[in-house]
């Protein structure tokens, strides 16, 4: 038998669970689409790391490349790390190629174009892009006897995944994924936060659409 | 048995106390990092040369020390030494296809038998920089280092500079120290990139390796 008050404390516990929504947007623009999947060929899916005031989250990476193999097991997802170290020092933020056609002059390293061919490398995945706070508001006072107030705050996901394809040494895709979110932690007694998944919604969205790019089956 | 119990009871009081003052020393101490990493082999054609290899005191052991300027920030300590050696042993043992550690310093005009050049690298400044100090949600390392290469008669061949830069994203539950050690591993392989990638553009290297009669590959850059 469940008491009104925590029938209460429940509906408001729910109220702000289904308060704490992600607004996402995905465009995509791809061409040449493997009709028949990537087969025994592999992905490899790196962040790009050249700008100053921010960092492709390595989660973010790994989120993406996670989401791609769950949904299809037939295809190789390379892991970020384990890539960036069997190609070292080519694929570093300083050396790492910014242009298709820089390709064709790794693959003139005789050693480069043998790890490659052994790698089985057929899509280069490039992400770029970051999750920022926005803003916050609210305050909140904690003492011995608990915690009293609200705080809530927002973040905004930005990311672009630029698809390569490696035989033919060309672009041929972009996908580009927003996600806004407000996330609250109201406190009574015990702060309860209410996290909007705003990253986790990004790597879905940008997961999906490169999931049915590269896979038969989606 | 009661004095026993007595004595355990007087103990008490110091024993807390003792912990808080080490507690307290500990926060108020510099924050040390002792970076650690594991840096891959470089995936080049090794140039077909024996290169002698010094690593000065000053570099197998480099520290770098801040002195935090206010009450609010902690000083730090960023020893890079053992990570330094870790790296460019790796990197020129890619580099070179044999490598040899010299055991005495080498000087101008003394022969070292048994290389066709010494490499002594020195680490001349190293930087960072936290959140707390740019507002942005990245840690950042940046080194610059000299490069000796002395022939094997010891004569100078080159003299150069080389900098290199590695940040890391903030991360969920990760203290300062992991952070300046994660991007001082970045900085570390942005080194070893920019060595490797560069060496045979430094003129001076250049015009050496031709006399060595070396093929000076076109690099992808």
């Amino acid at each position: 038998m469940i008491s009104a008050r925590t029938r209460t404390a429940l509906t408001c516990f729910g109220l702000c669970l289904i308060s704490a929504c992600v607004t996402s947007t995905v465009d995509e623009m791809v061409y040449n689409e493997p009709t028949e999947g990537i087969g025994d060929d592999s992905v490899v899916i790196l962040g790009r790391r050249h700008a100053s005031d921010y960092e492709t989250e390595p989660d973010f990476v790994s989120c993406v490349g996670d989401y791609i193999s769950s949904g299809d097991n037939s295809i190789t997802v390379i892991d970020e790390l384990t890539f960036l170290n069997a190609v070292y020092p080519w694929f570093e933020p300083r050396t790492a190629p910014l242009h298709p056609a820089d390709i064709e002059r790794l693959l003139k390293q005789k050693p480069v174009a043998a790890k490659m061919a052994d790698l089985k490398v057929e899509y280069m995945i490039w992400l770029d892009g970051s999750t920022e706070r926005t803003g916050g508001s609210g305050s909140m006072a904690c003492s011995l006897g608990g915690c009293f107030g609200f705080g809530t705050w927002s973040h905004d996901a930005n990311y672009e995944a630029t698809i390569w394809d490696f035989t033919d040494k060309a672009a041929v895709g972009h996908v580009n994924t927003s996600a806004t979110g407000q996330s609250y932690m109201p406190a009574v007694i015990v702060p309860i936060p209410i996290i909007a998944p705003v990253q986790g919604t990004a790597c879905d969205g940008i997961g999906q659409q490169l999931l049915e790019f590269l896979s038969s089956e989606h | 048995m009661s004095h026993s119990m007595t004595s355990v009871s007087r103990a008490w009081p110091a024993l807390t106390a003792t912990l808080l003052l080490l507690g307290l020393l500990n926060g108020c101490g510099p924050a040390h990092v002792v970076v650690e990493g594991k840096f891959p082999a470089p995936l080049i054609e090794p140039l077909p040369l024996t290169l002698g290899v010094w690593y000065g005191d000053d570099f197998a052991n480099h520290e770098f020390f801040d002195e935090s300027k206010s009450k609010h920030e902690s000083s730090w300590i960023v020893s890079t030494g053992v990570a330094q050696v870790q790296i460019w042993d790796t990197l020129l043992n890619g580099m070179f296809t044999n490598v040899v550690h010299l055991k005495t310093q080498p000087t101008a005009g003394q022969p070292i038998a048994n290389v066709d050049a010494v490499l002594i690298p020195h680490v001349e400044e190293l930087q960072y920089a936290i959140p707390r100090h740019t507002q942005i949600k990245v840690y950042e390392i940046w080194m610059r280092y000299r490069f000796d290469l002395l022939s094997a008669s010891g004569t100078p061949i080159a003299q150069w500079g080389m900098t290199s830069y590695g940040k890391t994203p903030t991360g969920f539950l990760q203290s300062d120290q992991e952070a300046v050690n994660l991007a001082a591993v970045m900085a570390l392989r942005d080194a070893g990139a920019n060595f490797a990638t560069n060496f045979s553009r430094v003129p001076a290297v250049q015009d050496w390796l031709r006399e060595k009669g070396v093929p000076i590959s076109s690099e992808p850059q």
